[in-house]
């Protein structure tokens, strides 16, 4: 099976990030899940790889940190994110871009990548 | 779980001590803690799980940039090799403590011979005429034993010697041990210390005691308070030594730790750190100190009903003191 290239998804981990925190707010571990889920098991974030695209975001000012209890009312304090109005038309224009890489890259790509 | 804690705790352990990396470590171990609940609540095995959330972690490096390490990343591949830490295992570690604990106990067996010498000439120089010169034969006796102990003392904690002057280090689950000992011990320590200190300090009182009310029988003031005097100063002595010893091995365990990175941490996050050391001195007599005022003031005034004001005033200067003199 094919695995996906780190380098190129690199560029997208933000994107997917922003996707899922523009429903709510949420946490590390949560994220992590819905990415796996999203991408139907297909792709698998890191946690270092997670944890460097918050800090980056944060100081970029896409998305704040909060501390607050768990949902589930066990008493957890985590680290939340929450999505900006910078952060929304970061993804906006993160979106376009992905649309027109895709729209180039499509042009280079023959049927089941057979000449 | 305690795999997992282990192996995030020693990838940071030769990170900076700074507060981007410690909050990075957080962050990460509250994912992996997540994670590893789910998988365990979905009903994977222990080592399934532990499996999973370790090889999903990713790579520090992927950190360097965000917590600006980027520099000392490829400063540590240059240096790792030339400043090898010699790494004390739990079993060298433990032994340490039992060695430095034998170590103070000889060393204060030692100092109490020595300072309780004097007290062969004053009894046995009372007794006949020849018995000063007896005494002074004792007296050196007792000296000669100490002076054997001292020298055994020294061989017991010899092989030890490395701890302090090359670098060392402790790994995550000994130090917590370590520190977990240490703090079952501070009880104590702080008990032994403060009645070794009063001992010192009031060793004159039973003497003073006995002048007042015995007074007259030559005997009893030439030999037993005398005699008194020393053993009382003595034992405060060997008190103080032995339990200073226990106590230093403790901290120079935990102390092999680089300061500057994240395991230099490992069992002191509870820990104030002072500004010098100094003043690190000075704050951990500070309570021993207080103790020692209010017994010695109380028992000279016979004010009890007053003197205990000490301790709420002792109490709120120790907190300012604590608040102003940590970095």
């Amino acid at each position: 099976m094919i695995e996906i290239s780190s380098d190129v998804i690199r560029g997208y981990n933000d994107t997917m990030i922003l996707f899922i925190l523009g429903d709510a707010p949420s946490y590390g571990y949560e994220i992590s899940k819905k990415i796996k889920q999203l991408s139907k098991e297909k792709y698998l974030i890191k946690e270092t790889t997670l944890y460097s695209a918050f800090t980056r975001m944060e100081k970029n000012g896409f998305i704040e940190s909060f501390v607050s209890e768990d949902a589930e009312g066990n008493g957890k304090k985590r680290t939340y994110y929450r999505i900006t109005e910078q952060g929304k038309q970061y993804y906006a224009d993160k979106c376009e871009e992905w649309k027109l890489t895709k729209d180039v890259v499509e042009n280079f790509i023959r049927d089941n990548g057979i000449y | 779980m305690n795999t997992i804690k282990n192996y995030l705790e020693s990838m940071f352990a030769n990170m900076p001590n700074t507060p981007e990396v410690l909050k990075a470590k957080n962050e990460l171990w509250q994912m992996m803690e997540d994670k590893y609940t789910e998988l365990i609540n979905d009903g994977k095995t222990e080592n399934e799980a532990v499996g999973t959330v370790i090889s999903e972690f990713g790579n520090l490096e992927d950190l360097a940039d965000i917590l600006g390490l980027r520099g000392a990343f490829e400063q540590k591949a240059q240096t790792a090799d030339n400043t090898p830490r010699r790494n004390i295992t739990r079993d060298e570690a433990f032994e340490y403590i039992k060695d430095r604990t034998t170590n103070g106990l000889m060393v204060g067996v030692g100092v109490f011979l020595c300072i309780t010498s004097v007290i062969c000439p004053i009894i046995l120089g009372t007794m006949s005429r020849h018995g000063g010169a007896i005494g002074v034969l004792g007296m050196a006796a007792m000296v000669a034993v100490a002076v054997v102990l001292f020298s055994l003392s020294g061989t017991k904690t010899r092989k030890w010697n490395f701890i302090g002057k090359m670098p060392c280090s402790l790994d995550y689950g000994t130090a917590t041990e370590v520190s977990a000992e240490r703090e079952k011990y501070r009880t104590s320590h702080a008990v032994r210390l403060t009645i070794g200190i009063l001992l010192c300090a009031l060793c004159w009182l039973p003497a003073a005691v006995m002048e007042e009310f015995i007074f007259g029988l030559p005997f009893i003031g030439d030999v037993i308070t005398p005699t008194i005097l020393f053993v009382t100063v003595g034992i405060g002595v060997f008190l103080i030594i032995l339990t200073n010893k226990i106590m230093n091995s403790y901290d120079s365990l935990l102390g092999t730790n680089d300061r500057a990175t994240v395991s230099g941490s490992y069992g002191m996050e509870n820990e104030p750190v002072y500004i010098n050391k100094t003043v690190d001195t000075i704050m951990s007599v500070y309570w021993p100190t207080i103790t020692c005022i209010y017994l010695s003031y109380s028992f000279l005034t016979f004010n009890w009903f007053s003197t205990w004001i000490i301790w709420p005033i002792a109490g709120i200067i120790h907190h300012v003191l604590k608040k102003n003199l940590t970095k």
